[in-house]
Parts: C-alpha cells; structure tokens; sequence
C-alpha cells in the first residue's frame, strides 16, 4: 500500500539538524522523521516553534555589543 | 565665513609672553573669556584689539545676537519652546538633540558632544582633529578610534586624570567649547564642575620615607581630619597634633632627555598647546602658598586615598624630584643615539609636564616601546629606581633594554628573581624584579629575605610596573605597601574598560596619563599593519551531536578539536609557510595544544616546557629557516617578543578575554617586516560554527574593533579540501578522534596550571573556585563566562628553578603521563 | 525567503481576480501587452511558442523544451499561466492552449494590427505649451517626493490631495491619530522601489475604484495603457472613457501623468507612468529608487542638500550621518539601531538586531549596501580610493595578486581583487552574512512518499515528480521521496493510474 505522509521537509545544515533533534527530544512530537544528514520531515503545526526554538538557541552563540553598553 | 581659519590662534605666543588668562582670540569670539575679563592681562593691547574686531565681524556677518555661549548654554538644558519633534524623533527617545542650535562656523569645529551620556563625537578628518584629540585623550576615556569618527566618554576618572595633569575646571570646559560644534549643555558644565572642584586639592607626599597629607587650604585638611574614617589615622609626633607647615617648593622647568626644550621645539605644532596655554604655569599661584599636612603610616596610605575618592577630594601624588636632596642622584642619562618617538615624548609630558613627576599608568599597545618610556622617565627622575614585571624572562629584557639605552653601569644594576639575589653596591640604583618576588608573605630563603629587607629600607624614588592590568589588586597592594617609592608609573597595552581593576589602579597608582592610538601609530609604521580573520569552521556532525549532548568543559574540548578547526589550521600554516610568513599558533587548552603540534611535527611551548628547550625552539623559530612556525600556549601571550613572527593563529583562548586578545595581537606588532612598504601581518582566529566559541569570539575582538582593527569573517577556506596529507580527511579518522575526544577527562578542557606557585598570582584553591562557578554558570549568565567582568586573565609563567625540581602539578603529571601513553593506547585500538 | 511585506502585488491581484475579470482585461489589447511583459522569461516562452499555433499543445511536447534540471521553472511559469487563465486545459490535462481572446489581441499587438487607439491616441496638434523629458521628470519627482516627505512629516511639505491622504490610509502605510502620522508599514514602504511604491498605492486606489462603481477593468486597461505610451509624447483626453477621464486628476497628483490644467485636452506620461510595466527600467534598482525617493536629481540639488554622500560607516558598525531630513532618517532607521540626534548629524550602529529586522521586513542585504554605498561620505571614498591605490601599487611593485593575502574563497577573491571597497569589507560581509543566517533553514510542505513496493515502483514515481519539477528530496537506497503540496495531486494520480495493483 502506497503511503504518503504529510509533513513539512527541513533543509539545513547538520548542525541545525542536530539542534531541532533537541529541541525534539525535549518537546518531543516535532519530528516525523529523519531523513539524512540535512534533511528532516517535521510536523506542519511544529515549524513556527521550530524556528523560534532554533533562533533562541542560535542567539545564544552570538555576543550583543549593547550587553555591555547598558551597564553604562 | 570662518573666522577661525583666517584668524589662526596663537596659542604659542600666549605662552611665551607667560600669558596666564586665556583670553585668547577664540575666547573673545564667542565670549568665552568674559568672565574673566576684567582680571585679565591688558598689556596686550594689539592683541585684545584684534580679538574685539573679530568678534565685530562675526556679529556683522552673522547678525546673531545669540551667539554667546554663555547664553547659549543657558539655552540648552531645556527643549526651546519652538521646538517641534518631526516623525523620526520618537527614534532617539532622549537622545535626540537636534535642538541644540548648531555654531555658525560648525563645520571648522571638530566635535558633537552629547548631553545625556557625556560622549564625545570626534571627526578626526578635521583639520583641528590632532589638538582636539590631544584634548579629549587628556579629559575623556576613549571609546572607539577607527578611520574617521571617533567616540570618547567625560567620566569622572578622567576628569580626575585631567586635573591632575593640571587642567582645571574651568579651562576643560572653555576649550569644549571652543571644539564643540553645538553648545556644551549645561548638564555637562555641572558633571564636569561637581566631579573637578574638589580635584587636586589634597596631595600625598612621600618625605623622608613617611607620608604625609599635604593641602594649601587648612580648612580642607581641618576636614579631612574630622573625618571618621581618617581621623584616625593620623600618626601623632611625639603626642603632638601639630600640622606641619612650609613652603612648597618653587617650580622649575623641567628637561626630559631624550626630547627638545620648549624653546628649541619652534616648530612645535599647535597640538600640545591647545592645552599648553590653558595648563600653562597654573601652579605659579601656589609657589608661595603654605602648605599644610600631617602625617599618615605606610598601612594607611591606600585607605586614606580611598576614602578621599569616596569623598570627592582624591589625593594627587607629585614628587619633586629635584629639589629632593636626601635621596642620592642616580647617574643615568639616555645615550646620545637613543631616538624617542613622538608618542613617547606625549606621554611622558604628561607625566612631568609641571616639572614633577606624577603617578599614573600610561597605555601603549605592545610593541610601541613602553619599556623606552619607562627609562626615560627613570633617566628624568635620575633618583634609584625600582622595576617589577610579571615574570624572570620580562625581568633578563628590562635589565638588558636598560643597559643598551642609557648610560647606567650594570654594577648600579640588581636582579631579584629565584635566580639572582643581587642588591646593587652603589648609594643609588636599579632593581629590576617580579611582584611575585616581592609580594610573596611565605617563607623566604635568607638571601630572599635579605634583599626584601633591603628594598623595604630604602626609600625609591620611582617605581614602574610593568603589565600592570595582569596583577591582581591584592598583589598590588602588598607592592605597593611594601616599597615606598616617589613616583610611580603603571605600564600596560590594554587598560580594558570594563575591568573592575581601573578602579583598584586608580587608587593604587594613579590615573590614567596617556593612551596611544593604535591605528594612528600603524599609520606611522610605529606598529605593523595586521589584517584580522575571524574563520568559521563548521563542527563536523558527529562533533556537534556530543556538543549538544556534553557538559559546558566538555564541550569546550570538542569545539577546540574540531576537526574541520585542524584542518583550517593546517591549511593556513601551509598557505604561509609558502609565503614565507613565520607564523605562531596559540592555544590556550595544552590538550589541544599538544594534540595539534604533534600531528602537525611542530616544536611548541607551554607551562612545562624546561626554560633550556624553551630557548632553543625560540632561537630555531628565529634563526632557522626550516622551523617556521611553532606553536605557544598562554605562556607566550605576553613575556616571549618575538619580532619574526609575521602571522598568528589562534585555535583556543581563554573565553571572552578582551586583553588577552590584544596581547596576542601585540605578539606581531613589532614584526621586523612592518616598516616594509604594503607590509601585512596576519591574526586569524578559528571559530567552530554554532558553538560558544562564536559568542566569545566577537566578544574578544571589542576591543581591537574599537580601536580600529576590522576582523573578515572567512566562511571557507578556498583549496583547503586539495591540500594534500589533509588531516581528518576520512570519517574513520574523525570518528577515532571524537572517541579520543571524548575519553578525555574533563580537565583536559581546563585552563593551563603551571606547578610554580611563585609566579601563579592566584592561589590553587581559588583558580579551582573560578573555574568550577565558570562552569557552573555557564548554564545560567554567558556574560559571566564572557571574562569581562569575571576574574582577572590569569598569567601562567615559568620558573625555571622550580621546573627542574619535580614539584609538577598532579594535572601535569597526569596530561605527560596520557600523552606519553597515546600511541600506546593507539595501538591497542 | 526574506518575507515581502508588500505581497499584494499587481501579479498577485491579478491572479486573484475571477476569471470573468480576467476575460475582459484580455480584451485590450495594451492589457495583453502589460501583462505578457509583467511574466517571467519561461512563461513569455511559454505564451511566443504558443500565440501562432492554432493547435492545443501537448503537454508532453511542452516538457521537451525545457531541460529536467529547469522542471521548477517550467512548473513555476505553468503555475502562474494558469492562474491568470492565459492557458486552458483540455479536459484530459494532457494538452493546453492560450485563451483565445488574449491570443487574439495580444497577437495584433505584435503584428501591429490592433485598434487604432488601443494605446491612446496621440496628440495630433501642436502644443502650445509643450513640456519636454526633463520638465515631466522633474514634475513626476516633486509629486511623488512630496508624498514621501510628507509621510515623514518633513516640513514645509505641501499636504498631498485628499485621494493621497485617503489612500496612505486606506494602505495602512499612515494612520489618524491627533492629524495623520505614518506607521511602521509605512517606514518599510520608503525602501521599496519606486515602482513597487506605486503600484501599491494603484492597487489600493483599485479598491477605492470598486466601492465608487468604477470599473475595475476600465481603471486596471487605463493603468496598463499609461505602460505603453512613450514619454515626451501627448495624447488626448478625448479617445478616453469616461471612467478613465475622471482618473486623470488623481493621477496627476501621484506625479504619473502631467496635465496643464483640469480642463487640457491633453497629457503627458511621466516616466514613472511609461515604467510602470517594464522590468528593465532604470528605476528598479533599490539606490535609484532611493535616490528617487530622496527626490535626487543628481547634479541639481546634490549641492544644495548634499543629500547623496552623507554616510559612514565604520570598521566597527557605528554609523554616522550628516542629514536633517526625516525621510534620510527613516530610512536610515530601517536597519540602523539609531542612538544620538545633534541638528546636522545623526548616530547608530548597525547590529545583527537592526539588520535581522530590516530582513524580517523585506528589505534585502542588497538593498542595505547599495544604499550605503551610493550614500557613502567622500571621506569614505577618500579613505578606499588610498588602500586601493596602495594596493595596487604593492600588487604591481611585488608583481603578485594575493589582494589583502589572506586566502578566500576562489570567486570572491577575483572579483574583489582590485575593487574599490567604500564600506569596510567586513561590515559588508557581515551584513550578508546575517541575512544567510536566516536561510539556515529552508521548509517546504508536502507529502513524503515512502514504503514503496520496490525500486521499480520508486523509480517511475520519482522520475516523475522530478519531471514535474516537484521533487524536493529523495533517497534511492531507502526509498522515499518527497513532493511539494502543489504537485501531490499530479504525482498522486499518476500513482494511481500507473500502480493499479
């Protein structure tokens, strides 16, 4: 029986791949499936949190400049 | 329309006629000087003439009745009621000040300056730019100096620096406004009043080995021995409470060596005497005034001066060295070829510019010959001198850059290190030792103890301390309690801003005296010209799934030996190496260190490397041909110099260090090449993608950026994939090495330990403390990983004496000990 | 995929017309012409290859044309076609034609055999106050320059007319509250092209049409022939419909058309009226647009307003520039976090915050160097044209081409080799950089096709996905594939018909 599921496929880097695999593992049901190296299939609903997540956690790797300026 | 460029101002002239009033032509333009008018010099009719007519063409030809500053600043506080904020105002908030009416001849003044947050805007392609910036550096911090604007920040350390280098109040606040293309807000003129008026007033003299509180106005004294805090610490004579009273002594010209006399310097450009005619010979007034004082212990010195700032009269450090007959001279003059560069001179102006010498630090970046500076001043001072650097190697290059630029004997020249124990035989001079060695309170050998008792006994008069932002403030202290010395001068490349400890040398030394300009000094070829690179190295896949996966130390591990990192690194060596670059590798993980120089059969150097095989890789890296690069950890961020080096790459650092990235960029600066025409020098950064690295690096490079220093980011390294003998070019490999990674225990991640706790500023139990609150809050704050506002950078250096006993670090003996077993391990997989 | 802001397109408005509408627009035969030159390259293709053949084309044969690697063109340019009902399909699917009224007069266009006013009527009398090129440009300028002031609220602007004022609202681009002031569309408007701006407020006076009982298909033929007329020329009033007369005024207020007074028998075009449908015209660019926006006019008033070099920008992202003007200002606010105000000089700096919500708003990388570029103060260009002439001169002395030395990637290498960088290159990059940085993740909503039978079934069911242009992934050894929404239904009858089991 021909199965097609619906989904929205994730183009990235493996590094980006990596991290939506842990935002997955904690908030799990994100995932459908993972398909290789750079690319995953992710529930439709999911892609907003998905992005916000990734944005978060990616901000964290880079400094503001205004950090410092505020204690000023 | 500009009156200013067809009226040049002659600020030389004021000062040779011993003008006192600065009733120059500008002041009498814009009425800056109508206050003081009537006291004023009116001998000087031509020139009063001259200035009156000016400022009847400019009211002619600008029919602007508001001119006057000082009706303008009485203007400026609040919005004038015409005002009407447009659609982009809401942008700004507060910070919108377009209502500040711009000077009719704004386009010849060089600076904005911004009433909420004191900040200086500085075009620096303004013709008048130089003597502004000579200005501003006295009176305000410098924030950032790139190509064509500059920022600087009125603070009240810096107008503490200012006034003490003998501005005062009023004169800060005329020649802003002489700069200033909008009207100083009153806002300012109050910050700069409240935080001057009481500067200055209160000195700490160093007499006969006691020190003294010393003020012209009883009243302030009476004050401050009211106060509860130094009150009491006054020391009583014989039960007496009697103020000593006399003359201060009267004020001389004073002739730094190495630099011309006043009057032979015709050609001296305005740039100093901007200020020249403001500064001028203030002190005249208080030749004849009465000083009053009274005594305080050596123990108390930094408590009085502290409670001082707090209540805003801190204490002014002055020694006047040449009417000081009870200390013996010290026979010592610049030689005849020694050459001293502008900058230099600057700086050490500042220093003795009222014919004293005054306590401070003076900032110049590496490579721009701070040591020179230091000797003049000692060659100025010519009384015994005392220098203290962070480590032996530091200790051989002062003793060595002594005898080559001046004129002292080396009998007149003492070490003290765990080496050598000397004390000079002569009535006056040199002493060149670590501040470990003299801070050290633990047991002392008995020729150690013979040499403390010597210095302690002795009375200096100067001191210099070299890489003064590495020294941690208890360590300051205790010098400084310890060795009573006249003058003292701070050295270093990188006051950074945000460092608590400016807080800490302000009290200890003194203010800030002078800050170079880094680009402006590459542009003169006084430093190289370096191009910075910031490359991005992906984390290969299986790197990063155990990145997300390990603890905040583990993970630093895997972002250092990141394989696509190795082979960035490797890449570049070879790139250089055909260019003929001579090129140093830093780490400062010795895991990681290790790791790559043994791949790549590099020599490399860290904390355990025995002093002879030091030498011998350093003489190689600089003689031979087939050594061209090698690989340093933190050991060489400051004492080893290098002047080969053409090109640097950095694979591991100490987390958001500002300074130590400066330091590491100082390694090149003096790059023998630099003066070769279209000569670069090279600083790459590698930085593993998506990981913390990427915060800390951009964090790092603040500094540099704000000095100038443009870092390219370089997303891919064209060819590097071709290179041939490419490392961790399999996945086999990579695997091998992401299990090898991940065996390591988590100190592997840690910073560098020397075993010689002698030269360690921080002890083991509290390094351990920093390093686990790092590694617990790396959950929490990043800022508070970032090194900013944590810990000082810690210097490790060596000692070679206490190497070669085998009092190794059980960390140590552990890494020597995998590191011998590697191979084996490997062969058993 | 930076978001567009301004999604209501004139394409897209087309497309979401009913078909009846879309009928009637084909049967001018100026319409035809706007709107052939409004598709992309592959769809013109698409309509030439078709407009003298009588036949239906097959589909299949239509695949032939066009090489496998460019299925998402193909499928791309198919889309649009027959969203606009430009091409009808058969009722099997398998074989599509032009509609016929589009191929008609559209036809006619190219041989020159339409209506003899199909694109206005030009005047045949002599002008006795005739305005020549530079006349309509400066007038075209000044009006809609004065709208954009007036949306920043520049003063000693002229208010615009009521139709102005009730459009910018109508746009949402200002807003009334205590007298009219503009909104955060309206900031991001300000950067768009000036055509993308007109055919914004066009597209909101289309809607205002409707609830007047204008018709729309009237006003829209009346838009598109202003895209055809030839500038410098006069047409007359007369060979207009009644609808497209009383427009006349309000498009004499947007600075399209140029009419002496209300009662003139004839207008003139301006140039940003004859643009409005070419996609090679010089006001497409973003720094001309910008200039345009700033009401340039290069060497006339460069002098006295220095508006053109005003900026710099430093090694370290600060920004400072030498402007007054509110609309320099808004712009420039975009994607500066903007700090200190003084009366001739404003400060900023650029950060990843100020450039990530310039691209979250529409605005391109692109767009932000070339303004900066085009607006960089002559120290800046001081400053470049020096290292470049060093460089040069050491490239030349040392007979070697490693510009700057440190090893780049290949492309970037050879093209920056000796070019004139007037904004630090790291800024640059840095700029682009953070706009790549948003790119990091590409989604596509679809199926995936999985659990097929064997390799055989994979292969017919993914080559023809790939064919259509609809494949985004696929892994032979697990055999799975992944379609895009659009192109399930096709793959998903396809299956059916092909896998009857």
């Amino acid at each position: 029986m021909l199965v097609a599921s619906k989904g929205v496929l994730v183009q990235c880097d493996p590094s980006i791949k990596a991290l939506i695999i842990q935002i997955d593992s904690q908030s799990p049901g994100i995932i459908l499936e993972e398909l290789d190296d750079t690319h995953l299939l992710i529930q439709q609903d999911k892609v907003e949190i998905v992005k916000n997540e990734l944005n978060k956690l990616l901000s964290k790797n880079i400094y503001d400049p205004f950090e410092d300026d505020s204690r000023m | 329309m500009s009156i200013r460029s067809t009226e040049p101002v002659n600020y030389r002239e004021v000062d040779d006629e011993n003008f006192s009033d600065e009733d120059d032509d500008i002041d009498k333009d814009f009425n800056i000087g109508n206050k003081r008018k009537n006291q004023g010099n009116t001998n000087d009719n031509q020139k009063k003439r001259k200035a009156i007519e000016a400022m009847e063409t400019l009211k002619l030809d600008l029919k602007d009745e508001n001119l006057s500053d000082e009706d303008l600043i009485e203007l400026t506080p609040d919005i004038p009621k015409d005002y009407i904020p447009d659609a982009v105002s809401k942008n700004f908030g507060k910070s919108d000040f377009s209502y500040l009416k711009l000077k009719p001849d704004h386009f010849s003044r060089p600076i904005w300056i911004s009433p909420s947050d004191l900040r200086i805007i500085l075009e620096s392609f303004s013709p008048l730019a130089e003597q502004a910036q000579d200005f501003l550096i006295t009176i305000a911090e410098p924030i950032s100096r790139p190509s064509h604007i500059h920022e600087y920040r009125i603070t009240a350390y810096s107008l503490y620096a200012a006034v003490s280098v003998g501005l005062e109040t009023d004169d800060i606040i005329s020649v802003l406004n002489r700069l200033s293309k909008v009207p100083v807000a009153e806002s300012i003129v109050n910050f700069i009043k409240a935080a001057t008026v009481s500067y200055g007033k209160v000195k700490l003299v160093l007499k006969h080995n006691r020190y003294f509180v010393e003020s012209t106005q009883a009243d302030i004294l009476q004050m401050l021995l009211k106060d509860e805090v130094i009150g009491p610490l006054r020391v009583l004579e014989n039960g007496e409470s009697k103020n000593l009273t006399e003359s201060a002594a009267p004020l001389n010209d004073i002739n730094i060596p190495g630099t011309k006399k006043p009057e032979e310097s015709k050609e001296k450009t305005e740039t100093e005497d901007i200020f020249a005619s403001v500064v001028g010979n203030k002190d005249e007034d208080d030749d004849l005034d009465i000083v009053h004082s009274f005594e305080i212990s050596h123990e108390s010195v930094e408590i009085v001066k502290r409670r001082c700032q707090e209540i805003d009269y801190p204490v002014l450090e002055e020694y006047d060295f040449r009417n000081d007959a009870r200390n013996v001279d010290l026979e010592i003059d610049l030689k005849p070829s020694t050459q001293i560069r502008p900058y230099q001179e600057k700086s050490l102006s500042k220093m003795f510019g009222n014919g004293r010498a005054r306590s401070g630090i003076i900032v110049l970046p590496c490579g721009a010959g701070k040591t020179l500076v230091g000797i003049t001043a000692a060659c100025t001072i010519r009384k015994s001198v005392i220098v203290l650097c962070t480590s032996s190697v530091s200790v051989m290059q002062w003793r060595q850059q002594f005898l080559q630029w001046c004129t002292i004997q080396p009998e007149s020249v003492a070490l003290f290190t765990s080496e050598n124990k000397e004390m000079f035989a002569t009535e006056a001079g040199l002493v060149v030792s670590t501040y470990s060695m003299v801070a050290n309170t633990r047991n002392r050998s008995h020729d150690s103890q013979k040499v403390m008792d010597f210095l302690k006994s002795r009375e200096w008069g100067f001191i210099i301390l070299d890489e003064v932002h590495v020294v941690p403030a208890n360590m300051f202290r205790r010098v400084v309690t310890t060795i009573a010395a006249h003058a003292k001068l701070g050295l270093t490349a990188t006051l950074v801003r945000e460092d608590d400890k400016i807080d800490d040398l302000n009290f200890l030394i003194g203010p800030k005296l002078y800050e170079a300009n880094w680009m402006d000094l590459a542009q003169k070829g006084h430093i190289a010209n370096v191009q910075c690179a910031e490359v991005w190295c992906p984390m290969t896949s299986e790197f990063y799934q155990e990145y997300l996966r390990e603890s905040a130390r583990k993970r630093m591990l895997l972002y250092i030996m990141n394989p696509t990192k190795f082979q960035a690194c490797q890449f570049l060596i070879h790139y250089h190496e055909k260019r003929g670059d001579k090129i140093i590798v830093f780490s400062d993980n010795v895991y990681a260190l290790q790791e790559y120089a043994l791949k790549l059969g590099k020599p490399f150097i860290y904390g355990s490397t025995p002093q002879q095989e030091r030498m011998k890789i350093l003489q190689n890296f600089q003689h031979n041909d087939q050594i061209n690069t090698i690989f340093l950890s933190k050991v060489g961020d400051t004492s080893i110099d290098l002047p080969e080096a053409t090109c640097l790459i950095q694979i591991s650092s100490h987390y958001g260090s500002r300074r130590q990235e400066a330091q590491r960029l100082g390694r090149i600066l003096r790059a023998k090449r630099r003066n070769d025409e279209g000569f670069n020098a090279f600083f790459y950064s590698l930085v593993s993608k998506d990981t913390q690295e990427m915060y800390y690096s951009t964090k790092r490079q603040a500094f540099l950026v704000d000095q100038g220093y443009a870092f390219k980011v370089i997303t891919h390294l064209s060819g590097m994939e071709q290179l041939p003998d490419l490392a961790y070019a399999s996945p086999k490999e990579r695997r091998e090495l992401l299990q090898q990674v991940l065996l390591k225990n988590e100190d592997a991640a840690g910073l560098e330990v020397g075993d010689d706790i002698d030269t360690n500023f921080i002890s083991k139990e509290k390094r351990a403390k920093l390093e686990e609150s790092q590694a617990s809050r790396t959950a929490g704050s990043l800022a508070g990983l970032a090194g900013g506002e944590d810990m000082a950078y810690i210097e490790y250096s060596k000692n070679k004496n206490k190497e070669l006993k085998d009092s190794h670090h059980p960390l140590i003996k552990k890494m020597y000990y995998r590191q011998k077993n590697k191979e084996k391990k490997a062969l058993n997989k | 995929m930076s978001s567009n802001l301004f999604k209501t397109t004139v394409n897209e408005y087309l497309e979401s017309l009913p078909k009846t509408v879309q009928s009637k627009l084909y049967e001018a035969p100026a319409t035809c012409l706007s709107i052939y030159r409004l598709l992309s390259p592959m769809a013109k293709f698409y309509i030439m290859s078709m407009i003298f053949n009588e036949k239906p084309v097959n589909l299949r044969d239509l695949n032939k044309w066009c090489k496998p690697s460019s299925r998402k063109l193909e499928y791309e340019a198919l889309k649009r076609l027959k969203a606009l009902h430009l091409v009808e399909y058969d009722n099997k699917g398998s074989h599509i034609r032009l509609h016929s009224n589009f191929r008609k007069n559209f036809r006619d266009c190219l041989t020159g055999t339409q209506k003899p006013n199909a694109f206005g009527s030009i005047s045949l009398t002599n002008d006795k106050h005739k305005v020549d090129i530079k006349f309509l440009d400066k007038f075209a300028s000044q009006k809609w320059e004065n709208i954009l002031h007036f949306m920043v609220g520049t003063e000693s602007t002229t208010t615009p007319s009521k139709s102005v004022l009730s459009l910018l609202q109508l746009g949402g681009l200002m807003e009334n509250k205590n007298g009219l002031s503009i909104t955060n569309s309206g900031f991001q408007f300000l950067l768009q092209d000036v055509n993308a701006q007109i055919w914004t407020l066009l597209l909101q006076y289309l809607n205002l049409t409707q609830d007047l009982n204008m018709d729309p298909v009237d006003v829209l033929n009346f838009i598109f022939i202003l895209g055809s007329l030839e500038l410098g020329k006069s047409y007359s009033v007369s060979s207009l419909s009644e609808t497209q007369r009383s427009m006349l005024a309000d498009l004499r207020d947007y600075g399209l058309v140029y009419q002496r007074s209300d009662t003139s028998g004839r207008f003139y075009p301006t140039r940003l009226a004859t643009t409005l449908t070419s996609d090679s015209a010089g006001l497409k660019t973003p720094s001309m647009a910008v200039e345009q926006a700033l009401g340039e006019e290069a060497e006339e008033t460069a002098q006295e307003r220095n508006i053109q070099e005003s900026i710099i920008i430093e090694t370290n992202f600060k920004v400072y520039a030498y402007t007054n003007s509110p609309l320099e200002i808004a712009i420039l606010n975009l994607f500066v976090h903007l700090r200190t105000r003084f009366a001739n000089m404003v400060c900023g700096q650029i950060t990843r915050e100020s450039i990530r919500n310039a691209l979250y708003n529409g605005i391109t990388a692109d767009q932000i160097i070339k303004f900066l570029d085009s607006h960089a103060h002559p120290q800046m260009k001081l400053l470049a044209k020096e290292r470049l002439d060093k460089k040069i001169e050491f490239d030349t002395s040392n007979n070697i081409n490693t510009a700057g030395g440190a090893p780049q990637s290949k492309n970037e290498n050879v093209i920056s080799q000796h070019k004139l960088e007037i904004i630090p290159p790291n800024v640059l990059d840095q700029i682009k950089l953070w706009q790549l940085e948003l790119d990091r993740i590409q989604t596509f909503e679809g199926y995936l096709f999985k659990d097929l039978a064997n390799q055989q079934e994979y292969d017919i069911l993914s080559n023809y996905a790939s064919e259509l242009g609809v494949l985004i992934w696929s892994d032979k050894v697990k055999k799975k594939f992944f379609v895009t929404k659009d192109g399930m239904s096709q793959v998903a009858d396809f299956a059916n018909r092909k896998l009857k089991r």
